[in-house]
Formats: C-alpha cells, structure tokens, sequence
C-alpha cells in the first residue's frame, strides 16, 4: 500500500481528499489505479495519448522518479508518492535548467555517482545549487577548492583582499606566484582550473550591512570564512533574516569549531554568543598565530556540511556545536539550542534589520583617523635617537619566540607579561620607549608604566613593522 | 476570476520590486478563489535570471504541505517581467501547468507597473486571462 499526496488544487477532482492511500507495484501502477478511481483527475494528469502531463513531476519519498524507472520504479510498502507541478516561465525564451549531466561531467563526477547518497539526482543538486562564500583565506581556501571540485554549480565568492606572503602558509588556494594578485582572481583561478564546468560569480567588495542581503539572496545556502566579529554578526543576522543556513566554523591557534546556524528550527550564531567580546580580548589569527593546517581541517568540515545540506543527506552539524583541538588531537560536541529569546531567530524578534556591526562589537568608525596619543614616537624619531646616542631605554615587550624572528638590536626584552615583576630594572628617571609588533601591546606596557609612575615613556608607533618599512627593510616582517 | 487580499498583494509585490530586475516567483494560497497569502519563493534558474524563472520543486512541495497545515489550497502562482508588460510569453506558456491561475506582474524601473491573470489550459495552447482584483 503506497501513499498518494494529493496537490491541494486538484483536491477537488479526488473527492477532496488530502491524500489517498492505493495497492500496486510500481508509481504506473498506483496512478493508474488513481485516476481510474477519480476520472476527472486523469486529464490533469495525464495527456489523451496516455502520457504524463510534462509538468507533471512525481517524487517517490524525496526522489524523482525520472531519476528513478519512471514509471516502472518500484514501490515498497509504506512509500509516500508526492505530484508536483514544474513551474517556469519568463519574459523571454532561454534554455531550460540543467537537467542531466554531460558526458565529461559524468566521467568527472564518477566516484559519486556510483554512491547511492549522491548518485545522478544528488550530483544534479550539486549542479543546481549556488553557495556564497564568504572571505577566500584560510578556511576559503580548502571549501572554495573542495565545492568547485565536488560540483557545486554556482559559487559566488566575497573577498576584497589581496595575497600576501603571510597567507601562503595556509591559504592553499593561492600559491606564491599570486602575491599582490586580487584573492578573488587567483581563487577563481585555482578552482576552475580544479573544476571548468562550475560557475564562479566574483564580489569584490567587504561584505557590509548595506549590500549584505542583496548579495546573498541569490544563493541557497552560505559559507562563513571570515576571521571577525563584525562580518559575523552580519553574516548570521543576514542568513536569519533570509532565512538561508549559515555553515559557520572558525580557527584560533591550534583550535577550530564549526556547526550550521540558522537552519530552520535551530540555533543561530546569537544564541550562542549574544554579545560580542570586547574588541581586543579576542586576538586575531595575525595577533594570535594559527596553525596553517588547522583551516584545512575545519574548512572542511563546512564543506562536508555544504555538500550534506545540499544532497539532503546524512545528520547535519545542527545544535551541535563540533571543537576540535589539533594538539591534544581531538574533537567534542556540545549541543545548542535554538534560544527563543534571541534577539534575531527568537520568537519575538527585536532585530528585523541589518544594523552597524561595527559599532555593535564596539570598534570605531573607520573613517575617523583617531588622535594621535600623546607619548608616541615614531620608529624614525627612535632610530635618529639612537644614531645621535641620545640616553635612553628601548624596550621590546613582545614574547621571546617573537624576539627570536626579529629585533631591533638596541632594545631589551622584557615580555608584557613579565613587566610587573621586572619593573624594578628600570629605572623612572631614564626616557624609556616601549615597543612590540604592532603597537598595542607596547601602549599598555606604557600604561602600566606611567601607573607605576614613570613618566618619560613612549610607545613607538607601529611597532616593528612600521620599523621594518621606514627604517631597516632587512627586519623580517611577520 | 481571483481576488487576492492586501496583505498577500503587498507581499508579492515587495517581493517582484526588490527581486528587480531579475524575475521573482512565488506561490497563492487561499480559498474558494481568494487568495489569503503569498509565499514568496528564490527563483531557482541557474543562468541569467532577467527574464526567466524557475521554482523548485521541492519549494513547492514544501508550500504545498503548509497549504494543507493550515486549510488552505494552492491557488496559483505568480512571477515578474522586469522593464516589461505582464502578458502571458510563449515561454510562460510553453512551462505553463493547467492547474493554477498565473498572476504576471509587470515591473518597470523597480516599481510595480500593473498585473495580469491568467488560466493556462492542459495542452500549453492557450492561456485565456481571467479577471483579476487585488489590493
């Protein structure tokens, strides 16, 4: 006995039933039976030479049967037979979407057609799915090379960065020759020379709230690369508000997490983290470092959850929240829920648009070049000091593994960290300058210091790195 | 003949101006040939969606299933023709499928222009407009 799901406009021609339930071996068989019982019903159904209508589609369970036997296809007890209409149209005449695969394609996509999960209809969703990837770095790189290669059929890719040497220790999608390239070319490069029968649609801009929704909108699902708070929120409010997943994962160090938000029914990225940290607590992976494999790991996590989403197939990573910890080699679960107090995906919503991101997670406006700090001095300045043999104290407060890959030969180390306990070996009637990579771990050295109550400390603007572009180019830069 | 509601109207036709200049499409549901509510849905074409729509099927069938939730039928659908009039074109009708009302709206420059109905036969012959109320 199958089930026959009966489409609400031709409830009337069934004797206004929502579903009826008929014996037979095969889909022919039971619709046959159908429309004998309700006459009226055949000519919806069926053309007067005895053949499906052609926008009449019929699916055993989830699977077109034209992927199937036809008409032939089998039915086991308990199966549920769904008609539904193909609806299309348009101002104009244009080709009709993908229905099947060439040859060379399915010579390319072999090794998944013969899997039963994938097979000729799963490889056709590849094929007609479109994904928005967000950022083209560290954990772009390995989905943008993975989804082309699978056969995602339309990858629309947001990056407005350019290649650095920096990101070549992970960001395998670019290689050494594209440094100074755009990230979205040499991505769009790699993955269609991986895979020339993907479309790759190319946003050259930073994903905002002003273009967040537009850019979006045209795909089915999206894949959170980014490395910050802002471009997080936005792209969790967005994928709420648009009501597409959101395949979330992210790195620091040695560690990765990863889980889908804002599936229908489950968490989003705020019912995890309602607020964002304060701006700073959280190093990025230039602060912090990052193990160049551990993107690899976890972009591919987002990229198995991607192909799952779009096949239909398997458990996705829903509500639970997926750690992976590469030193200790090892990985946890821990369950989320969706909270109905969220302020986005809740059942009473305050945020029903995008807002300022920026200002959400407390960072300036950009626009606004900030004062200078009164007590910085710049990497020139300290270098004509040093070259006149001015008395003063330079002190390079980074970590001694830093100290290791550069230094400035005139200064002291003393790590942040160790300043307290190591004050006592400066003296507060020298000028001290502070420095560090960047410069923000060197003005809160200054903080503590003035504090402590010296006052002739400086913080060197722009840390090593801004010693390395206008003073001495032979210090590496990191 | 079909009446569709305001708030169903206003849905759809958010939906056609903020989906410009590419097609939108979406699904009717009512009752007894009023239509209470509009499901917008993404337009599933994978080439230029300017002057082509296609829905997926399984969108549909999803609608579908929340018709029948909440005692409503699907009654039609709809779809825009962006910077141009909202007849019937041999491609709508070429896809057509006799069991819906087919509500065009045209578009021109993102704002809404005007609308037609229409009730495709079985074979994709013709398709005779019907008359249409909305608002």
């Amino acid at each position: 006995m199958a089930k026959i799901l009966i489409p609400t406009p031709l409830r009337q021609y069934a004797g206004k039933q929502d579903s009826v339930h008929l014996q037979g071996a095969t889909v022919g068989e039971v619709l046959q039976s159908l429309t004998s019982q309700y006459a009226d019903l055949r000519r919806h159904l069926y053309t007067d030479e005895g053949k499906l209508r052609s926008f009449v589609n019929v699916y055993v369970n989830d699977d077109d049967i034209r992927y199937l036997n036809k008409e032939a296809t089998p039915l086991k007890e308990g199966d549920t037979v769904s008609i539904v209409p193909s609806i299309a149209g348009g101002s104009a005449g244009v080709a009709a979407p993908p229905v099947s695969l060439s040859k060379e394609e399915i010579l390319r996509y072999s090794r998944h057609l013969i899997m039963p999960e994938v097979g000729m209809d799963g490889q056709l969703k590849l094929k007609n799915a479109k994904v928005a990837l967000i950022g083209t770095g560290g954990l772009g790189a390995p989905l943008g090379m993975y989804l082309a290669a699978a056969g995602v059929g339309r990858i629309g890719l947001v990056d407005f960065d350019v290649v650095d040497f920096t990101n070549l220790q992970r960001q395998v999608i670019h290689g050494t020759k594209d440094v100074g390239r755009k990230k979205l070319d040499s991505a769009a490069e790699t993955m269609l020379d991986i895979n020339p029968y993907v479309e790759i649609d190319r946003h050259e801009t930073a994903l905002t709230s002003d273009n967040a929704l537009q850019i979006l909108k045209d795909y089915d699902l999206v894949v959170d690369g980014t490395d910050n708070f802002p471009t997080r929120y936005l792209v969790n409010d967005a994928c709420v508000l648009l009501g597409k997943p959101n395949v979330y994962g992210s790195i620091f160090r040695f560690e990765g997490q990863a889980t889908v938000f804002a599936y229908p029914g489950g968490p989003c990225y705020r019912c995890l983290y309602p607020e964002p940290p304060p701006p700073g607590l959280v190093p990025s992976c230039a602060e912090g470092g990052v193990l160049g494999i551990l993107p690899g790991i976890i972009g591919l996590i987002q990229a198995t959850e991607t192909v799952k989403l779009i096949l239909g197939a398997g458990e996705p990573l829903v509500g639970r929240l997926l750690l992976y910890d590469a030193l200790a080699m090892r990985f946890r679960e821990l369950k989320l829920r969706r909270n109905p107090e969220c302020p986005v995906c809740g059942d009473h919503p305050a945020i029903r648009e995008l807002i300022d991101y920026q200002e959400f997670c407390g960072i300036p406006n950009q626009a606004h070049e900030p004062a200078p700090v009164v007590g910085d001095i710049d990497p020139v300045e300290v270098k004509a000091k040093i070259d006149r043999g001015d008395s003063f104290v330079l002190i390079d407060v980074r970590e001694t593994h830093e100290y290791q890959i550069c230094r400035i030969d005139y200064a002291k180390l003393i790590p942040l960290g160790d300043l307290p306990k190591r004050v006592n070996e400066l003296d507060s009637a020298d000028e001290i300058v502070a420095h560090c990579k960047s410069g923000v771990r060197s003005a809160k050295a200054v903080d503590f210091l003035k504090q402590a109550g010296f006052k002739k400390v400086r913080n060197m603007k722009g840390g090593i790195l801004a010693w390395s572009d206008k003073v001495d180019p032979s210090v590496p830069k990191y | 003949m079909i009446r569709i509601e305001k708030p169903a109207w206003d849905t759809m036709v958010s939906h056609a101006e903020r989906t410009f200049p590419k097609e939108c499409c979406g699904v009717m549901l009512g009752l007894d040939g009023v239509v209470r509510q509009a499901v917008p849905l993404a337009n599933a074409y994978s080439g230029p969606q300017e002057d082509f729509f296609v829905m997926d099927p399984q969108d549909l069938n999803r609608v579908d299933s929340q018709a029948r939730a909440q005692g409503l039928e699907v009654l039609g659908v709809f779809h825009s023709h962006p910077d141009c009039d909202a007849y019937f074109s041999k491609r709508d009708l070429e896809n057509s499928c006799s069991w819906f009302s087919y509500v065009v709206l045209s578009v021109k420059n993102g704002r809404f222009d005007h609308a037609n109905s229409y009730r495709p036969d079985f074979d994709q012959k013709e398709a005779p407009k019907e008359e249409l109320i909305y608002g």
